[in-house]
């Protein structure tokens, strides 16, 4: 049995995911909704690592590091947070914004099929409680991708068609 | 006739359920002019959106009073204190009475009207050429007329062919609109103000009807004095009249909104107070429902919202034994963290008891300004015209055909642009041209430092239509003078869906026109055609502009084709849309067949996931199915994104009072009104009053981490650890001038010591499904400055 390494998958990628939407968060600080929702979001990732780290040792796994969480201010945050502030009136801006959200939106979608190996894997081995978890988190990081479709579908036109 | 700044719903005339609600003139006129000397000309009052059928009376060329309708549906001849006395800022003598161009040394100048709109075409025009239509935006208003906003529209989406078109009711009623569109498939409120008449439980939340809607709550007032008293249970932080009257009040912690909603819809479920037939024949979702609110038993409410739990279990009682309920909400959940989702559950718990479609059963998704449900029926805001789906390419096309346009011209590929992010687009610099009409952001949007410095920006040329000079109009590059109500002739439809038409009474002051000829004349510069190269705007009139509305509204929820200008000024006063061919007389309930416009090709909007905005697709709306079947939508609570701390201890939420409207731009120019509350003051509870060692009138500094404002304190009866600020209050009509506005210092704050705009507080946030920006969920800081009497004026 390899599930520990689908479990290893989810995790790696959803630790990746906190991180990349904390970052994108704070360096578009002035568009506010990826600011608050970059942080909503990084924490439910972050909330998606403890629920499934349980699970590592039911199947072998080397218990993962503790994720951020996205609630502190670290130094790194706060220099990104000033540097987008700076940034917010430069035109530029939108086609960063842009990048970072397409970025991201692979993140999320590396996310969403690891999730859907680790479901597939937990069907075979026919683990209910695994199958809980899975199924709650799965929608989840579903709905993120989704926001970000969303984001990128409206920033698209303004980025690269104005001026 | 009493004082009504003292008694503000007048006298009370008590009924029973199912019975009429008796009539009661309210009548105001000018001293010295008797009844016998004017001429009362048809209208209704725009200071709410009630939208009191009222007539105004003429005398020698002027408004000189009005009298509330005795045959309107809506108010039975009442008007409130506003409505009596607001009309006396038409007359003011500060009106704007042409227009004004900004010279290079900085002052407006006068200017004649083709002077000036010269420029504003000459500027679109090169902004145009360097940017295309994405580098110009247009944010209007909740106070215009319907065939203002339709020719804006038209004017806008085809012609221009930009998505930055939105208007202030975003901040009023696009949670209303999204929450509708959610779970009924498309806007339009379902009930009727006749549901007052014959309910027997009111459950109002985050809507203080009282200073809101001043005769709404008389006739809510009427009922709760007379045989058959309706139960009423509230939800407000404040002990506001509303709550005074309740059976059960709930002064729950700000932006928890959801948990509590949560909370009863668990209460409903756990008692079997659910309409178990009409649940699973004419909603989906009950089980994603059901296993949310699991998780909501009374004692984890009560623990998130601040509440005992015995007292979520009454009001969940109340409701659940209810015949006929009529829910309400305002901006206490539309502009509260969570907006659309908690909207949603008040949705839902009408549905849950399938309190919908029939006499006393109704949900209102109040709005607040007076013609508000017209820039949503025109698509002036952040809808599609005649409540099409953006993402519906047949609706597009329709709508393209109707315009003469080829259907690539109409932009669809996004929802059209929220204020907010036109703002963000005009600070990072790729919108340049801003045209703001009948609105005043600089005082009413939130964190006003920062929107000061966008306006002032020299790389965007801004447009201001107004009646008044305003803080807005000291950033403008043009200001045009606008007529108001009385002025010119429109129609307006309420919260109920009541159409009225207002004849112009009066001619506009100096050089003011009306909205629509403005439009008109904007166009006719920009050389605006339809695909066959005529006129892009077929209408000369506004009778014009209304058929050519009611004809694209045809087939479509909000359907006026049955209506016309005539049987507008027929004796029923008052038409509810929709209103056919088939329905002449209109109807007064939505939905009576429980038929919901959820059908795929039908509905306004696919929906969103209530948590992050993420719009669903069409895919996604038919693989759900609803087809006819309202849509339970149910979300979990999260925290709000600005709790108080220890640098910032306070909940900080704005709102308003009664003599007031918006930023005072009217009620501040009528002495009544504007003496009955003069100046800001900040409202506190006793016991943290106490704390501070505060008394009535000290004034205090109130700081959040965006700004800060001076103001007196009143200590009244709210839940402790909040602080309320009205949003009425600017800086136009201080001693020397405009605050910080544009021909202030410049530094963004420069009126530091006399700031007192609530907004100055106020935190860049919004509903990440209708964009409404969050005005009630900051932290705040109070230091106490000087004692009461010190300093008083």
């Amino acid at each position: 049995m390899k599930l520990d390494n689908a479990i290893k998958g989810v995790l790696d990628a959803e630790a990746a995911l906190a991180k990349r939407l904390l970052a994108v968060g704070e360096r578009h600080a002035a568009d506010h909704d990826v600011y608050h929702l970059g942080h909503t979001l990084a924490r439910q990732a972050a909330d998606h690592v403890t629920r499934l780290t349980p699970f590592a040792e039911r199947y072998h796994m080397a218990p993962p590091a503790p994720p951020h969480a996205g609630d502190s201010h670290g130094i790194l945050e706060t220099l990104r947070l000033k540097r987008s502030q700076l940034m917010g009136r430069a035109e530029s801006a939108g086609m960063l914004l842009l990048r970072e959200l397409r970025e991201t939106y692979l993140l999320a979608q590396a996310t969403e099929i690891a999730w859907t190996i680790l479901q597939q894997a937990a069907l075979a081995v026919r683990d209910g409680e695994l199958l809980d978890v899975i199924s709650t988190c799965h929608e989840q990081t579903e709905t993120c991708a989704k926001w970000l479709r969303t984001r990128i579908k409206e920033t698209a036109p303004q980025a690269l068609a104005a001026g | 006739m009493p004082d009504r700044i003292a008694d503000i719903w007048g006298r009370r005339t008590p009924y029973g359920a199912e019975a009429r609600w008796p009539v009661r003139v309210d009548q105001y006129l000018e001293d010295g002019v008797a009844e016998a000397d004017v001429e009362w000309v048809r209208s209704a009052c725009v200071l709410c959106s009630n939208g009191c059928g009222m007539d105004i009376a003429v005398h020698d060329g002027r408004i000189a009073g009005v009298r509330g309708r005795a045959t309107d549906r809506v108010n039975h001849g009442r008007l409130g204190p506003k409505g009596l006395y607001g009309w006396q800022a038409n007359n003011s003598p500060d009106r704007l009475t042409e227009p004004l161009i900004r010279e290079t040394g900085g002052r407006l100048r006068p200017a004649s009207w083709d002077e000036a709109m010269s420029l504003v075409a000459e500027r679109s025009r090169e902004v145009l050429a360097e940017r295309g239509p994405l580098g110009m935006g247009f944010y209007n208003t909740g106070q215009l007329f319907l065939e203002d906003y339709y020719t804006l529209s038209l004017l806008v989406r085809a012609g221009i062919g930009t998505p930055h078109l939105d208007a202030n009711t975003r901040l009023c009623t696009a949670t209303a609109d999204f929450a509708l569109k959610e779970t009924f498939g498309s806007d339009g409120d379902p009930g009727s103000v006749t549901d007052i008449d014959c309910c027997d439980t009111i459950f109002t939340i985050g809507h203080n009807i009282a200073e809101t809607q001043t005769v709404l709550w008389s006739r809510i007032l009427d009922r709760l004095h007379g045989p058959d008293r309706p139960r009423l249970v509230v939800v407000d932080p404040r002990r506001t009249a509303v709550a005074r009257e309740a059976d059960v009040h709930l002064p729950i912690r700000g932006g928890t909104n959801l948990a509590l909603l949560n909370g009863i819809q668990h209460e409903l479920i756990e008692n079997g107070w659910v309409d178990r037939a009409f649940v699973d024949r004419n909603t989906v979702g009950f089980d994603r429902l059901t296993q949310t609110v699991a998780e909501y038993p009374p004692e984890r409410a009560a623990d998130i919202c601040g509440v005992p739990a015995d007292d979520i279990r009454a009001a969940a009682r109340v409701i659940g034994g209810a015949r006929r309920l009529v829910s309400t909400c305002l901006q206490g959940v539309y502009q509260s963290h969570q907006a659309t989702a908690s909207a949603c559950q008040v949705n839902n718990i009408n549905l849950l008891r399938a309190m919908i479609g029939r006499p006393g059963r109704a949900v209102f998704q109040m709005n607040g300004q007076p013609t508000a449900q017209n820039t949503r029926e025109t698509g002036a805001n952040g809808d599609l015209a005649g409540m099409r789906n953006w993402q519906n390419p047949e609706h597009v096309a329709e709508l393209a055909r109707i315009w003469n346009v080829d259907p690539l011209r109409v932009p669809a590929w996004a929802p059209p642009t929220h204020v907010m992010r036109m703002m963000r687009y005009a600070e990072e610099g790729s919108i340049r041209f801003l045209w703001i009409i009948g609105t005043n952001p600089a005082v009413s949007l939130p964190e006003l430092a920062r929107i000061r410095s966008i306006l002032r920006q020299k790389r965007l040329f801004v447009v201001v239509s107004d009646a008044f000079r305003t803080e807005t109009t000291e950033f403008a590059d043009v200001v045009l003078p606008a007529a108001m109500w009385g002025e010119k002739t429109g129609t307006y439809t309420n919260h109920d869906r009541t159409v009225h038409l207002s004849e112009r009474a009066v001619d506009p002051p100096g050089a003011a026109r009306p909205d629509m000829e403005i439009f008109l004349d904007y166009a006719r510069r920009l050389e605006l055609t339809d695909k066959d190269g005529a006129p892009l705007i077929k209408w000369r009139t506004p009778e014009e502009c209304f058929e050519a509305f009611k004809q694209m509204t045809r087939g479509r929820p909000c359907d006026y084709s049955g209506l016309s200008y005539d049987r507008l000024r027929g004796d029923n006063s008052g038409i509810q849309w929709p209103c056919t061919d088939q329905t002449p007389a209109g109807t007064e309930r939505l939905y009576a067949d429980h038929e919901f416009n959820t059908a795929t090709d039908y509905c306004e909007d696919y929906g969103h996931d209530l948590l992050t905005g993420a719009a669903h697709e069409r895919k996604d709306h038919s693989a759900m199915a609803p087809a006819g079947r309202a849509i339970l939508k149910a979300a979990h609570y999260l925290p709000a994104h600005e709790p108080p701390t220890d640098d910032y201890p306070f909940w900080y939420t704005t709102g308003r009072t009664v003599y007031h409207w918006h930023t005072r731009t009217k009620t501040g120019r009528v002495r009544r009104l504007d003496a009955a509350a003069p100046e800001m003051w900040v409202e506190m509870s006793p016991a943290d009053a106490e704390r501070l060692d505060l008394a009535e009138g000290d004034l205090v500094r109130v700081e959040s981490p965006r700004g800060r404002l001076k103001a007196r304190v009143r200590i009244g009866g709210g839940r402790d650890g909040v602080v309320f600020a009205p949003f009425h209050y600017g800086y136009w009509d201080m001693p020397n001038g405009d605050g910080d506005g544009g021909s202030g210092n410049g530094d963004g704050n420069g009126g530091r010591d006399r700031a007192r705009a609530a907004n100055e507080l106020t935190i860049t946030d919004w509903d990440p499904v209708s964009k409404q920006p969050l005005v009630k969920t900051a932290a705040v800081s109070v230091t106490k400055v000087t004692e009461g009497g010190a300093q008083a004026r």
